[in-house]
């Protein structure tokens, strides 16, 4: 009798504890349909709302945030309230947005694509970044002409997204670049400041009435460069008692734009692809490297890369306050501010000095792209139209950037001045939209991620590395690219 | 006289025998209850190993025989390519580099990951060390910390202009070795920065040393052995299982080191590939250059290199891991 009562209660335990598996069971694959009562809640409480339309109703619209600017923290605030007032103003589209960070953008988008789960809208992105993505883009002629987008306002600007599948973005923002410097350390240096403006074909002169005056080229952002450029026991980089092992402050760096293909431009604009089609460095990109090196490694005068990690300068050099100039980018200004986040204002902008009577203000260029395995391409060109029109001048702001729609950069600078209140030189900027990089240093090429990382290789050995043979890195350089542009 | 019942062989006529046949019915069918009932109670973990290991294993098997892109333009389809990945994976001198380089850190790192702790795990069970405990904390702490964020600590650390150690061998006159940017030290110092993490093999020790029993010791003594002998008769022979344990796990480790190189070195493993070890290679194509195929494929060419280095190990045992009960 006791066994067949422990053999029942044995069973009812088991019973029990099947049921309890399942249950659990239930509970973690039940997600959906916990969902789906909160859901029916939800919409049971819009009934309640008249006027007030369920998210479920909405065509969902989702915005990929990352693979160029807008995943920074301080970004964010700003893009979500954004996204906020658009699903406010209407009651068909949901506009979700995802942040990625930059470093890994790429790969998450790369493997939503793959597991076909592509965001509908992907941006702001400039060129390099896009590329990495070609051929993935809707194109938009034929959304432009059934909805009377006015294209016709940015001229020729929007032919750089005219590529093999059509038009695949609309301009939205620019970034021509300028000389960045710092007052305070060339007033320490007694120096006049660089030029505000570019004189005829870009070329103007330096210290004019000073004992400093000469053409605003390069050697003489080498020569003002040594001069500030400071060691710990004050000595300059004209010193023959400058210790490079302990500097202080630098003239010169070439701020985020540190990229072989971004350095090189500097000097000129040019392709390493050939008219036969073969790799062939720009000789004025070498000329670039070789320039930068000496400037680091022999002269003191530019910050190496390990002085650049530094806690001291923590990888924002200009910003430390131990660089004199910077050339870099409009979007730059993003970047200049204390650890409490207050914008700095002992900074100005200037024109950027010639190569061989070149001037060259490097060039970037932000679009949203719309993915074209997008299912609702209409609802998405319509985010895509108040991103770029609506919103354009207040999502412009938080990037940093200018209006590619020349009329509004006033609005956009009035904005900036809001942030930098020192009366910035803004008008180089603008003039520095004629002295564009053409070919720009991120136009695509054959193979374009494995070609492109193998340029890239190049700036570690150019920053870190004082007997680095740039000459044979060159040769190498070429041969490599060839082989990786015939495996593509 | 039944002899069957003397021979131990029992008459299926009997009844005692047709007591027992019944009885072992019953067991037999219990038995196949309580297995099915076993079966479903672990077919949820069944069925998640097989969707979400055994699954993509076989996947990736089978993608590195293709010309699989995670992101390819419309219209390209992926293509079965034989044994295309293999044999360009042997011809890629990023592979053999990064193979290398694995090689070169193995050499350093795992006699370094096993006798470093084994050394701290000695110290800290010392009868006459102070304050064991806190020392023990202190050990254990910095792997607890994320490695990102410890090595964004290391960086400024090196830092051969303004870190720490520049700056104390500075102070007594020393130039501070380039660390990060050394195709010479940057293995060492890798090596160094992963001792930051081995308090999980201090403690793992510390227990083996303690388990070690003491009547061993006190009969060592009692035979005239000094501390030397000691250690290599009585203590390394006991916890050489927990030493083979910790020697593969390091191997394994080593299959999968990635963080600290690539975020300290950069996805180039700077300086000129010198730190772009296996892993950052399959990281870049597969994830950068998208090539899910060729990628699969050296995931599973270091799977290979990692279990052959494993069986040789667990071959090798027997000649160095001394188990107190012999094997059945």
């Amino acid at each position: 009798m006791k066994l067949l009562k422990r053999r029942r209660l044995g069973r009812l335990k088991t019973s029990l504890a099947l049921l309890l598996t399942l249950g659990l069971l239930a509970a973690a694959c039940g997600g959906s349909s916990e969902n789906a009562d909160s859901s029916e809640s939800s919409s049971d409480r819009s009934d309640s709302n008249e006027g007030e339309s369920s998210s479920g109703d909405r065509v969902e619209i989702r915005w990929f945030v990352g693979l160029g600017t807008g995943s920074q923290e301080e970004q964010i605030d700003g893009q979500e309230k954004i996204i906020e007032e658009f699903n406010d103003s209407q009651d068909q589209i949901e506009l979700v947005v995802e942040f990625v960070d930059n470093g890994t953008a790429s790969s998450v988008l790369a493997t939503q694509i793959a597991a076909g789960n592509a965001p509908d809208i992907i941006g702001p992105v400039g060129l390099g970044g896009s590329n990495a993505f070609a051929g993935q883009y809707l194109d938009l002629s034929g959304l432009i002409e059934s909805t009377g987008y006015d294209i016709e306002r940015f001229d020729e600007t929007s032919e750089i997204y005219r590529d093999d599948d059509g038009l695949t973005g609309i301009p939205f923002a620019v970034f021509p670049s300028a000389m960045y410097y710092n007052k305070d350390l060339f007033d320490e240096a007694g120096l006049p400041y660089p030029p505000a403006a570019y004189g005829d074909g870009g070329i103007t002169t330096y210290g004019e009435g000073t004992e400093w005056e000469g053409e605003w080229n390069y050697d003489k952002v080498e020569e003002i460069s040594k001069i500030l450029s400071v060691d710990v026991n004050g000595n300059d980089a004209n010193s023959p008692e400058y210790d490079k092992t302990a500097i202080e402050q630098f003239g010169y760096v070439n701020q985020f734009t540190e990229d072989p293909a971004a350095m090189g431009s500097h000097f000129g604009a040019g392709s390493v692809v050939s008219p036969d089609d073969t790799a062939k460095i720009p000789d004025q990109w070498v000329a670039q490297w070789k320039w930068y090196q000496n400037m680091i490694h022999n002269l003191g005068a530019a910050p190496s890369f390990e002085y650049q990690e530094s806690e001291v300068m923590a990888g924002n050099a200009f910003n430390s306050g131990r660089v004199a100039m910077a050339n870099t980018h409009l979007w730059y200004t993003c970047c200049l501010a204390d650890e409490d986040g207050n914008f700095r204002d002992n900074w100005d902008l200037a024109a950027l000095p010639n190569y061989e009577g070149t001037v060259v203000s490097k060039f970037h260029g932000d679009t949203f792209r719309i993915h074209e395995e997008s299912e609702h391409p209409e609802e998405a060109f319509e985010v895509l139209v108040y991103l770029q029109d609506t919103a354009g001048l207040e999502l412009l702001s938080i990037y940093g950037a200018m209006p590619a729609d020349s009329g509004g950069a006033g609005n956009f600078f009035v904005e900036l001045d809001q942030q930098f209140t020192q009366d910035v030189n803004w008008d180089v900027i603008i003039d520095g939209l004629d002295y564009p990089d053409v070919p720009n240093h991120e136009a695509n090429m054959p193979n374009f991620l494995e070609a492109d990382a193998r340029i890239k290789e190049l700036k570690d050995p150019i920053l870190s590395d004082p007997d680095f043979d740039i000459d044979a890195a060159v040769k190498e350089l070429e041969s490599d690219l060839d082989e990786i542009w015939s495996e593509g | 006289m039944d002899i069957s019942i003397f021979s131990g062989q029992a008459d299926d006529n009997t009844p005692t025998a047709k007591l027992n046949s019944g009885s072992e019915v019953f067991e037999g069918a219990q038995a196949r209850r309580e297995r099915i009932r076993g079966m479903l109670f672990v077919s949820p973990w069944l069925v998640g190993l097989g969707l979400f290991y055994v699954f993509p294993i076989l996947a990736s098997l089978l993608m590195s025989f293709t010309n699989y892109q995670l992101v390819s333009d419309s219209g390209v389809s992926t293509e079965w390519v034989g044994v295309d990945n293999w044999r360009r994976m042997f011809q890629d001198a990023r592979v053999w580099n990064g193979l290398w380089v694995t090689i070169k850190f193995a050499v350093m790192f795992i006699p370094m990951s096993t006798l470093f702790p084994l050394g701290l795990a000695y110290l800290l069970t010392s009868e006459r060390l102070w304050g064991r405990r806190f020392f023990r904390v202190m050990f254990y702490l910095p792997s607890m910390i994320p490695f990102v964020a410890s090595v964004m600590v290391w960086r400024f650390y090196l830092n051969d202009q303004t870190g720490w150690i520049s700056k104390i061998l500075g102070s007594v006159g020393f130039e501070a070795p380039n660390l990060l940017s050394s195709k010479e030290l940057i293995l060492p110092t890798l090596v160094f920065i992963a001792m930051w993490g081995v308090g999980n093999s201090i403690i793992i020790f510390i227990a083996a040393l303690n388990g070690v029993p003491t009547q061993l010791y006190e009969a060592a003594r009692i035979d005239g052995a000094n501390k030397w002998r000691l250690f290599r008769d009585v203590t390394w022979p006991m916890i050489s299982p927990i030493t083979l344990y910790n020697i593969t796990m390091s191997l394994v480790a080593l299959g999968q080191y990635f963080l600290v190189p690539f975020v300290l070195q950069g996805p180039s493993g700077k300086p000129e590939g010198a730190s772009q070890f296996f892993t950052m290679v399959f990281f870049q194509e597969t994830f950068s250059f998208f090539n899910g195929g060729y990628g699969a494929t050296l995931a599973w060419g270091m799977f290979i290199v990692v279990f052959s280095l494993s069986v040789v190990i667990f071959k090798t045992a027997k000649y160095w891991v001394h188990y107190e009960y012999e094997e059945r």
